[in-house]
């Protein structure tokens, strides 16, 4: 009575694909704003080469239709509890393809956006923003975090 | 046989969790700033040569008293960079006076003290520095000095232009 046992193991192990092949999603950059002065709102664009946040995902297959959905702060967290607001337009993601003939399309990150991938399997993301600080905003380092989720449906 | 059946159902369902798993992926970034004190820059002492003589050139030292000195504050120990906007001449109407060399310094100490200045290499580039930590309080001394390089037939009168420097957090 093994040795059925085993053989149904061994044939499960290799049907399965690795998932994490299927579907990826990667943080490439950090969106940021770097030094900012207080009283005085800084913008960064998703066209910033340097600046603009940056995500990649890679998809199974090319027709693949996909959503991207972010979950998106309200705040900057700086120095002893001090929290400065950030803001994400309506043009503040922009999805490009890797393939050459790939056009970019800008939408709202605070909006699920849905996309068939028809000519690249992978593409980049990338995310503007903005900050408003205060007049008398607490000097030093803020941050938080940016998830961009990608589903498949 | 009953061992093999749960044994395979188990692995099955497993599966069908895993398929599920991967048909929605999450990436992460973080967002992040650094918040800065306004930066500001008054006129500390005009760069001031004096009486100029045709033909003769004429220095002031950085470090001299009559060096140009600018004074800004901002957030202490804030990295700055230091740029310069410095005109070929002074003028006179329609007369220039050449302008041949330009030099610069800056300091950190509490009160203006061009002693101790650390040199400026390229006046007409950029120069990373911090502004000082006194008490808390960004202090930031730029001291600027040239050379003037009058002609012989170098018309007489007064000659000025402006210097402009600009700071920007790094």
């Amino acid at each position: 009575m093994r040795r059925p046992l085993i053989l149904a193991l061994v044939a499960l192990a290799i049907e399965s694909p690795p998932c994490s092949a299927q579907l990826v999603v990667q943080g490439i950059r950090d969106l940021d704003f770097g030094p900012v002065i207080q009283g005085i709102a800084a913008t960064v664009t998703t066209a910033n080469p340097t600046s603009s946040g940056q995500f990649y995902f890679k998809t199974p297959a090319i027709g693949t239709r996909i959503r991207i959905q972010f979950t998106l702060p309200t705040q900057l967290n700086g120095p002893t509890g001090a929290t400065m607001p950030i803001t994400f337009g309506a043009s503040d993601a922009l999805a490009k393809g890797t393939a050459p003939a790939s056009v970019p399309v800008s939408f709202d990150p605070n909006k699920t956006a849905s996309f068939t991938m028809t000519s690249s399997l992978d593409a980049n993301v990338w995310l503007g923003g903005r900050v408003t600080p205060a007049a008398n905003q607490r000097v030093g380092n803020y941050s938080n975090t940016v998830v961009m989720t990608v589903t498949i449906f | 046989m009953r061992l093999f059946t749960t044994v395979s159902v188990a692995i099955l369902a497993s599966l069908s969790l895993a398929g599920s798993a991967a048909a929605q992926t999450s990436g992460t970034i973080t967002a992040r700033a650094l918040v800065r004190q306004p930066i500001t820059i008054t006129n500390g002492q005009d760069l001031d040569f004096g009486v100029v003589i045709q033909g003769t050139a004429k220095s002031i030292s950085e470090t001299a008293a009559a060096a140009g000195r600018f004074d800004a504050t901002g957030t202490a120990s804030a990295n700055v960079n230091v740029n310069f906007t410095l005109p070929a001449n002074l003028i006179n109407g329609g007369n220039n006076l050449p302008i041949g060399s330009w030099a610069g310094c800056y300091n950190q100490a509490a009160a203006v003290n061009s002693i101790g200045c650390t040199t400026i290499a390229s006046m007409a580039g950029t120069t990373p520095t911090a502004f000082g930590n006194v008490a808390g309080a960004g202090r930031l001394w730029v001291f600027v000095g040239a050379t003037v390089t009058p002609g012989a037939a170098q018309a007489v009168g007064t000659y000025t232009n402006t210097v402009t420097l600009t700071l920007t957090y790094f």
